[in-house]
């Protein structure tokens, strides 16, 4: 499925801000070239990992717990 | 400096130069798709026959000038090798693509969960396609079901049938159930018996409840799942600590590191299959019971909203 092309009606984006919020609905009906640069400057000022744990959740805080 | 975004796509570009089936799938997908903000990470499902191949890229990117530097993560992955990925088991790769640079988080899948054998299809960009990520998406995080129901949206937005599939709104799963030719709802009985039920529950809140076991149904059944593959790999990782000088990820370049993993998974005994047809039976039961107890449904009705054991757990 090409994105680009896809024409989403008003009341995909009224039905995204009930299920994730305002903010959300507003980034998804960027186009997908603006959403890559918001998400690039966001990469460039937040140079983070997604996950910061040393070890992920789904281990329990790692493989030294019982 | 190499970004996120232009690293993923390089590494798409790669991909495909060699040959190597692929699709970019979860977080990065999500953003394709305009529903979720922020990652960094990519996840890659990658056809295992093609893993020696992508062993090959990486060691030639760690070789040349200027290097990639190339390691496993610390975290939960078995060795980037076909028996493995072919099981279910997801490697973690950290990529650094420039000296200095920020690392990426590559993930990689063979034969990712609840995504049913020789369905992996990817667009023209490499994205999987979202009745795929959809799939996927059916875990026990809460962040990621208002993903799945936006997939479902953006299915109907592009007039595909199985948006019937992942809708969670009962009024909007009603409306675009009706509309289906009953050779296409046919189709999409086997993948979601709750389906069955629309014509027999008059009321949307009412609906809206058996969506809501539904996905309790999910929710445990990948529990269930989870937690074998994390307990042999947390006994594998207790073993393997006590070698003397133990240390992981080493420093060592990946083509060494990779030789360290793939010997240390056979001296310590990870398990290549984790699920098999009789562990399959197991985790699909147990979850269903769990399901029953969590939501205080009748077990006939949590039965009968259960998709089969090979739809959860192909």
């Amino acid at each position: 499925m090409n994105v680009d092309s896809l024409k989403l009606p008003d009341s995909y984006y009224e039905h995204l801000a009930e299920i994730m919020g305002q903010e959300a609905a507003d980034w998804a009906r960027l186009p997908r070239a603006e959403r890559e640069r918001e998400l690039t400057r966001h990469h460039m000022l937040y140079n983070t990992p997604d996950d910061l744990s040393l070890w992920p959740a789904e281990l329990d805080g790692g493989v030294d717990r019982p | 400096m190499i970004t996120p975004l232009e690293f993923l796509y390089h590494f798409r570009d790669l991909l495909r130069e060699r040959g190597i089936r692929f699709a970019i799938t979860s977080g990065m997908a999500c953003v394709y798709y305009g529903l979720q903000q922020n990652t960094k990470d990519s996840d890659w499902i990658i056809e295992p026959a093609d893993l020696p191949k992508l062993r090959a890229l990486l060691l030639e990117y760690e070789r040349r000038v200027p290097p990639w530097r190339i390691s496993y993560r610390h975290i939960f992955g078995a060795p980037l090798v076909e028996e493995y990925l072919a099981a279910g088991w997801t490697s973690h790769l950290a990529i650094w693509p420039s000296a200095g640079g920020p690392e990426e988080h590559v993930d990689i899948f063979g034969a990712p969960p609840r995504v049913l054998p020789g369905s992996v299809a990817a667009d023209e960009m490499g994205f999987a396609e979202p009745d795929l990520v959809a799939w996927m998406k059916r875990t026990d995080r809460d962040k990621d079901w208002p993903i799945v129901d936006g997939l479902a949206r953006i299915l109907e937005g592009a007039q595909m049938p199985e948006a019937a599939l992942h809708m969670q709104q009962a009024a909007a799963l009603r409306a675009i159930w009706r509309a289906l030719p009953t050779a296409v709802q046919n189709t999409l009985l086997p993948h979601r018996p709750l389906l069955a039920m629309i014509e027999s529950v008059s009321d949307d809140d009412m609906l809206q409840g058996l969506i809501r076991v539904e996905r309790t149904i999910w929710e445990t059944v990948n529990q269930e799942r989870y937690r074998r593959y994390q307990h042999e790999w947390k006994e594998f990782y207790r073993r393997w600590k006590k070698e003397d000088f133990w240390e992981w990820p080493t420093p060592e370049p990946f083509s060494r590191q990779h030789e360290r993993l793939v010997r240390a998974a056979k001296t310590y005994d990870l398990p290549v299959v984790i699920l098999d047809e009789a562990a399959k039976e197991a985790a699909w039961t147990r979850g269903i019971e769990r399901a029953t107890l969590i939501s205080g449904r009748p077990s006939a009705t949590v039965l009968a909203l259960a998709p089969s054991r090979g739809r959860m757990l192909p």
